[in-house]
């Protein structure tokens, strides 16, 4: 007998048209993105460095260890609270797909949580008693790197839940799983790389420990370099890998699919020739810079890009729902009121903060 | 109820309970150690003190550790459960509440950004900078509970919103404003109850006024969650109060939680009081263990009323707590759970099968096997059968149909039910029977929880359900074809525990 496994839409209806919600769920992963690369690659970096370090805090592997812990106190908070909007908003669009994606893996999703209260609180522990906790810390960010790979590809994939029932883990298997779970750690390593290598040739210019800050933004443009040599080879190994219905929409899907990829394979060739250029990023800070921003754009792009592969993925199952659209318009409408105060109250709170240095009595 | 159904050990109440429990702990002291930190550092900048400021600073930090990640890991924490476990309910909150939760993202966004800021910018910027990052943090994450306030409470109360389906008329439901003083009032004895372990590192000259101060705090808070709390009870519907007030409450465990939850407020402000303002050199680290023993207490037990007397929906009069919604009873009983779920379908068809899949849609939400609301420990053993037929000494009979059985046999009394057992020696004689007798009752239950669903599909649906007169008003209701029925009594009747209490009849 064949069953239908994939539950029904919700009765609730779309609180608004879906090009919407697809706008809003790549544009916050996005943001989630920016903070999430800082947290996984900055943790894994500063843990590697700080073994090279070998405990001395002068040198410029204990530094850069050190720069990219401190960095991760806010990274992993605001993380996670950027992480909230994309899974509001897969909720809306995909839940049918999400849930039974996370059901099927059950324990392994609520393991999220655990993980990531791990490596947030083992990142505090190292601050004050090194030891291990780096290296914890390490693990359970890249274990939850692991648990969200798992959850894309068994969501996406509704003609296996039946094996995945059978055993969950099956999903590494998954000819993509590893290819795209490495793509992922790979680009986090290049971005927290250049962040740490862009703000060591600031202090550098800045006058700041100008030899200490050489080096460092020496390292961290090293790392980003073979990171990315890395991602460069990766991506194509999973672009080859993909279903070939999905690979097939991607190519066929005109410049709406076909524009992004290029673009994203354009730029990560373009960010290759960046980094091979110099070896001395402090000597280029414009280079330095551009680097940066063309790996953002690129992050951006990519998000895009692997949107458009749910899309594809799931487009033989989503073709089948046609979902009743309810819109909220006064309700959206206040949001992007609050959203654009929110987000002007963070403006001037740290504007406020850079232009109100103080010290001694008159401090708070 | 046509999602897979996650079979995890544990019962999902349980489980959702610990996550949420945990979750508005950390959250509300996350409100109200705001604004009782910013306060105090807006006093210590007027008052020049440095005392209160260094309570402030010194309680910013576990404000910060707290807060900023543990809050929200386990806010995340409460929709990765109730996707896992209720999928269909989460689903529904959040296609009508998107946009709250977009709203309380940006708050949310604002709030962490303002106590990270405000957090390592002591003694780095001017005060009136600090104090205004900090105000930011406050007005924030008070806007948060605001929008989120809206979203819980409308769960146990949708007041207009089941005949209009508009936004405003489910956030702004009969339980809306009451809860929220209630909350507010809550935050705020979240934050003394932890603040009084920071102040009793203050200097010993300074100590009795800062506890003064903090108890000042405390009994505002006390105060204000009292009154809340008593609004709250007055706004829930008739067939809400009937859970757990009057002279037979439907469950009486929860006029039991109520009393706990007052007499715990009631205990955390006679201390407060005598500790914090009457003799403040007394105070010292196990008066904030009371205090926030009482706190949570409080706390805890009001969050279980709540969750208790949603009792059977997740969304009144509109969804059960097993993800089925009023709506889909006459379609599911019409068609059956199978041709509703391919996750029932799929599988082994013979009944005892079938019956565990339509159990774990059905009733695992909120039952376990063993554990929590266990299905094993309701169902009657040859044990227990003998003994009510028995009834040796005299009046053990009732009093063992009254422990374990009446309350599911509400309407049967104990010599109905003797009446209608065999005789022990027949018991004894013949067990095949009894077993075929047990799953006849099973049966019966279910049926009569089938039947329950045309009640529910007769209530209009654009009012709040008056669930009195309801025969199981607790329960939702069995749905599924005649054959899904004696499949899960199949299946039911496969988890008879161990004839353990056999040997006991007649020796007491």
């Amino acid at each position: 007998m064949h069953v239908d496994l994939i539950p029904a839409l919700d009765a609730a209806g779309l609180p608004g048209p879906p090009w919407l919600f697809h706008v809003l769920l790549v544009f916050t992963f996005f943001l989630h993105l920016i903070f999430m690369n800082l947290t996984l690659g900055g943790t894994i970096m500063a843990f590697v460095s700080h073994l090279r370090a070998r405990g001395r805090a002068d040198d410029a592997n204990g530094v850069l260890a050190a720069r990219l812990t401190a960095v991760n106190t806010y990274a992993i908070s605001l993380a996670i609270t950027t992480g909230v909007a994309p899974l509001l908003f897969v909720q809306v669009l995909y839940q049918q797909y999400f849930y039974s994606g996370t059901i099927l893996l059950g324990w392994s999703w609520f393991a999220l949580l655990v993980l990531l209260l791990i490596g947030y609180y083992a990142a505090y522990l190292h601050k004050s008693f090194r030891g291990p906790w780096l290296g914890v810390s390490s693990v359970m960010f890249f274990a939850v790197a692991m648990v969200h790979v798992a959850v894309h590809l068994v969501h996406v994939q509704p003609e296996k839940w039946s094996a995945f029932s059978v055993g969950s883990w099956r999903v590494l298997g998954d000819p993509t799983y590893w290819p795209r779970l490495a793509h992922f750690v790979l680009a986090a390593v290049t971005f927290a790389a250049l962040v740490a290598a862009w703000w060591a040739v600031r202090r550098a210019r800045a006058g700041d420990a100008v030899d200490t800050n050489s080096r460092i933004a020496a390292t961290a443009w090293q790392w980003a370099l073979w990171a990315t040599v890395l991602l460069v080879v990766d991506g194509f190994i999973l672009l080859a890998l993909l279903p070939k219905p999905v690979l097939l929409g991607l190519m066929r899907g005109g410049l709406a699919t076909l524009g992004p990829l290029t673009l994203a394979i354009v730029l990560a060739v373009g960010l290759l020739v960046m980094l091979a250029r110099s070896g001395r990023p402090v000597e280029h800070p414009g280079l330095v810079s551009g680097t940066l921003a063309a790996l953002t754009l690129t992050v951006a792009i990519m998000a895009v890009t692997r949107h458009q592969t749910r899309v594809l993925y799931l487009e033989p199952s989503t073709s089948r729902f046609q979902a009743d659209i309810v819109s909220q318009w006064g309700t959206f409408g206040l949001f992007v009121v609050v959203l654009l105060i929110g987000l002007a109250t963070v403006f001037v709170m740290v504007r406020r903060v850079l232009t109100s240095p103080a010290e001694g009595e008159e401090a708070a | 109820m046509d999602y897979p159904i996650w079979s995890s050990g544990l019962s999902g109440g349980v489980l959702m309970a610990w996550v949420a429990i945990t979750h508005v702990i950390v959250a509300h002291f996350a409100i109200g150690g705001g604004l009782v930190v910013v306060a105090t550092e807006t006093l210590s900048v007027k008052r020049a003190d440095r005392e209160l400021r260094e309570l402030a600073r010194r309680s910013s930090l576990v404000l910060i550790l707290v807060s900023t990640v543990f809050g929200a890991i386990s806010g995340v924490g409460i929709w990765v459960v109730a996707g896992l476990i209720s999928p269909g309910a989460i689903s529904s909150l959040i296609h009508t509440y998107v946009w709250g939760w977009a709203i309380e993202w940006v708050f949310f966004i604002v709030e962490i950004v303002a106590a990270l800021v405000y957090y390592t910018t002591w003694d780095k910027i001017s005060k009136g900078a600090h104090l205004m990052v900090g105000w930011l943090y406050v007005v924030s994450a008070y806007l948060s509970l605001v929008i989120i306030n809206g979203i819980i409470t409308f769960m146990l109360t949708p007041g207009d919103w089941l005949a209009s389906r508009a936004f405003w008329d489910g956030f702004f439901n009969p339980t809306y404003w009451p809860s929220l003083v209630l909350r507010t009032g809550i935050a705020a004895l979240m934050a003394v109850a932890f603040m009084v372990f920071v102040a009793l590192t203050s200097s010993p000259e300074r100590r009795p006024d800062i506890m003064r101060y903090l108890g000042w705090w405390w009994l505002a808070g006390a105060l204000v969650s009292y009154a809340g709390y008593r609004w709250w009870e007055a706004a829930l519907p008739d067939t809400v109060t009937a859970m757990f007030r009057g002279a037979e409450p439907w469950l009486p465990t929860l006029d039991a939680t109520r009393a706990f939850t007052l007499w715990a407020l009631a205990a955390g402000l006679a201390v407060g009081v005598l500790i914090l303002l009457v003799a403040p050199r007394l105070a010292r680290a196990v008066t904030g263990v009371v205090l926030m023993v009482a706190a949570f207490a409080f706390f805890g037990g009001y969050e279980r009323l709540r969750e208790g007397v949603r009792k059977p929906f997740l969304i009144h009069s509109h969804m059960f707590s097993n993800g089925l919604l009023v709506s889909q009873i006459e379609a599911i009983n019409a068609a059956g759970l199978a041709a509703h779920s391919g996750w029932v379908a799929q599988g082994d068809p013979s009944p005892e099968a079938l019956g565990e899949r339509l159990y774990l849609a059905q009733c695992s939400s909120c039952h376990s096997l063993d554990g929590y609301q266990s299905i094993r420990r309701a169902l009657p053993t040859l044990a227990d059968m003998e003994l009510v037929a028995a009834d040796d000494p005299p009046g053990s009979g009732a009093l063992h149909y009254r422990r374990e059985c009446a309350a599911c046999h509400r309407d049967v009394s104990y010599e109905e039910m003797a009446a209608m057992l065999p005789s022990v020696e027949e018991i004894r004689d013949d067990s095949e029977m009894i077993h075929e007798l047990n799953r006849g009752m099973i049966t019966m239950v279910i049926l009569e929880l089938r039947e329950m669903g045309a009640d529910f599909a007769a209530f209009d649906p654009a009012e709040t359900f008056d669930l009195r007169g309801l025969h199981r008003p607790v329960m939702p209701p069995f749905v599924g074809t005649d054959e899904e029925a004696e499949a899960l009594a199949a299946y039911l009747a496969t988890l008879e525990r161990p004839n353990s209490g056999a040997a006991a009849v007649g020796g007491e």
